[in-house]
């Protein structure tokens, strides 16, 4: 469960990016958060993956006070929450298969043939295991998506996060993620797409969460909580 | 992960670090070229100061008492006033000069003139013992205060030690290690900054790397580990670089730069680095290289709040 109680972000001062903020996203919920450009979107995604501290209020992971969490602690809260940008944020000297592999590798996740079992498992699922050796320069934007999405999704986290992620992809190459974060759904990952793609979000039909200069407009209606509670 | 456990990881590290090394050729080029030429003028400095204070203990050893005798010593005198001398901790060696020997050296000075010195009779000359003292007594004080205990030695005649250049040459030395440890701090400041600079932008370039190791859950000692291995990987090799252009320009052109800072042919020419001091430089190589990336590191990690 993702908890926002009375959250306030400044930047500084006098530039509020998030005011207010109440919200409450139930364990294995979808939902979509959208608004216009600089609307709070990707600091409000930034808060629940510890990346920034509210200047007020609380942002609890499973109840959990995540501006609480000391340094050494905030790498453990990271590895139950995966994130995917727009921009991939693949690493460019490595192969898809070391992008996605590094994702256990710093979890200390098990033995070479463990890691190299999962990691393939992930790549097939993503219909990328023909392209391992491949650097991200070599593959399409789609591709290089799905790359990203296999090393949030490879430890099985439980809290997807991403961040427009289809807004360099053509409409085939969005079906096809947003495919993918349906898929992780019904596995029991709690889903926080943050977008601002009018056909995405109305394909889909889940709640829409809505926020305009940093405000929360409409944080629409938990439809799926008792399944999953 | 190649394999659980310490050794795993360490294994896991490295391996990485010689990848990242591998994968990033030109800024680990201009990484090691950095260490390579600072140390190279570390090394050069010391080179020098090495030299100049082998040739200051060369001429030190000049820091000479001479004790005189008017009359002659029968060999008993001679020996036990040898044996007294001998006892004193800062003495180092003693040699006895009779009148003859005297005489001989003095016309040796004197050579082409010796006709000066005819007529003359070794017995117009004083003996005298020669006395050297350890490397550790040859300040002015330590001399001053070896002469006030030789002269409570009985039947001990006038003694002479050149109390000028005593001092001169010990303010001297004092003057130049004082002026060799500031440039030499100065030196090693400069060479911290510039190489914590340049590995800073060898990390800089590499921060997105660390942005998503953070993202997925790496721990700070994880994150670092690779960057400070390949540091300290770094710093030997540039070490182990500068070492051999110093070897090499020692080889072209020091070894045989004639009579440099000495008063003896023999010792013509400067001495190379000794084995100490080469393993200071390889590990303080490796010292900066880890110490250049650990505060690089730092300032990203917390500027991507790891």
């Amino acid at each position: 469960m993702i908890q926002f109680h009375n959250v306030f972000l400044a930047y500084q001062k006098d530039a509020t990016a998030l005011q207010n903020i109440n919200l409450r996203i139930p364990k294995g919920e979808f939902v979509f958060l959208t608004g216009p450009s600089g609307a709070g979107k990707t600091t409000l995604l930034r808060l629940i993956y510890g990346a920034l501290n509210a200047s007020r209020g609380q942002v609890l992971i499973d109840g959990q006070n995540i501006s609480r969490l000391t340094s050494s602690q905030l790498p453990y809260l990271r590895r139950s929450i995966g994130v995917v940008f727009q921009d991939f944020k693949l690493l460019q000297n490595r192969s898809v298969f070391e992008n996605v592999a590094i994702t256990l590798e710093v979890q200390g996740g098990g033995s070479k043939t463990d890691i190299s079992k999962r990691v393939m498992h992930i790549l097939r699922q993503m219909g990328m295991e023909n392209k391992i050796a491949l650097t991200p320069q070599r593959l399409s934007g789609g591709e290089q998506q799905r790359v990203a999405l296999a090393r949030a999704l490879v430890n099985e986290p439980k809290i997807l996060l991403a961040d427009e992620p289809t807004g360099n992809l053509d409409d085939a190459n969005k079906m096809q993620i947003l495919n993918i974060f349906k898929e992780a759904n019904v596995k029991g990952t709690t889903v926080v797409v943050a977008t601002h793609d009018r056909r995405l979000i109305e394909h889909a039909h889940y709640r829409t969460i809505r926020l305009q200069n940093g405000e929360l407009l409409d944080s629409g209606e938990v439809r799926n909580e008792e399944i999953q509670q | 992960m190649t394999a659980p456990g310490a050794q795993g990881r360490l294994s896991y590290f490295l391996g990485r670090a010689l990848t990242n090394i591998r994968q990033n050729v030109f800024v680990n080029i201009v990484t090691i070229g950095t260490i390579t030429l600072a140390l190279l003028i570390v090394s050069l400095f010391l080179l020098l100061f090495v030299n100049i204070e082998n040739a200051a203990d060369n001429w030190s050893e000049k820091v000479q008492v001479t004790v005189y005798f008017d009359k002659e010593l029968s060999p008993q005198q001679q020996t036990d006033i040898k044996n007294r001398i001998q006892t004193l901790p800062a003495t180092s060696k003693v040699q006895w000069v009779s009148r003859d020997e005297a005489l001989k050296r003095f016309k040796g000075r004197l050579k082409g003139q010796e006709t000066l010195l005819e007529g003359i009779r070794p017995e117009v000359l004083p003996t005298s013992f020669e006395i050297s003292l350890k490397k550790n007594s040859r300040s002015t004080e330590s001399v001053d205060a070896y002469v006030t205990k030789l002269k409570a030695i009985p039947s001990i005649g006038e003694i002479q030690y050149g109390e000028e250049w005593v001092r001169r040459f010990n303010t001297f030395l004092t003057f130049m290690r004082i002026v060799g440890s500031l440039a030499g701090g100065f030196l090693v400041l400069a060479v911290i900054f510039i190489v914590s600079n340049t590995i800073q932008l060898t990390i800089y370039a590499r921060r997105d790397e660390l942005e998503i190791m953070s993202l997925v859950g790496a721990t700070r000692l994880f994150i670092k580990m690779p960057f400070l291995l390949e540091g300290i990987v770094q710093g030997i090799a540039g070490g182990v670089l500068a070492l051999a252009l110093l070897l090499s320009v020692h080889l072209l052109f020091l070894h045989n730069a004639g009579n440099f800072l000495t008063f003896n042919p023999a010792t013509a020419g400067l001495s190379f680095l000794p084995p100490e001091y080469i393993a200071g430089l390889l590990a303080a190589g490796a010292i900066l290289g880890f110490l250049g990336s650990l505060t690089a590191l730092r300032r990203f990690i917390n500027e991507i709040n790891v």
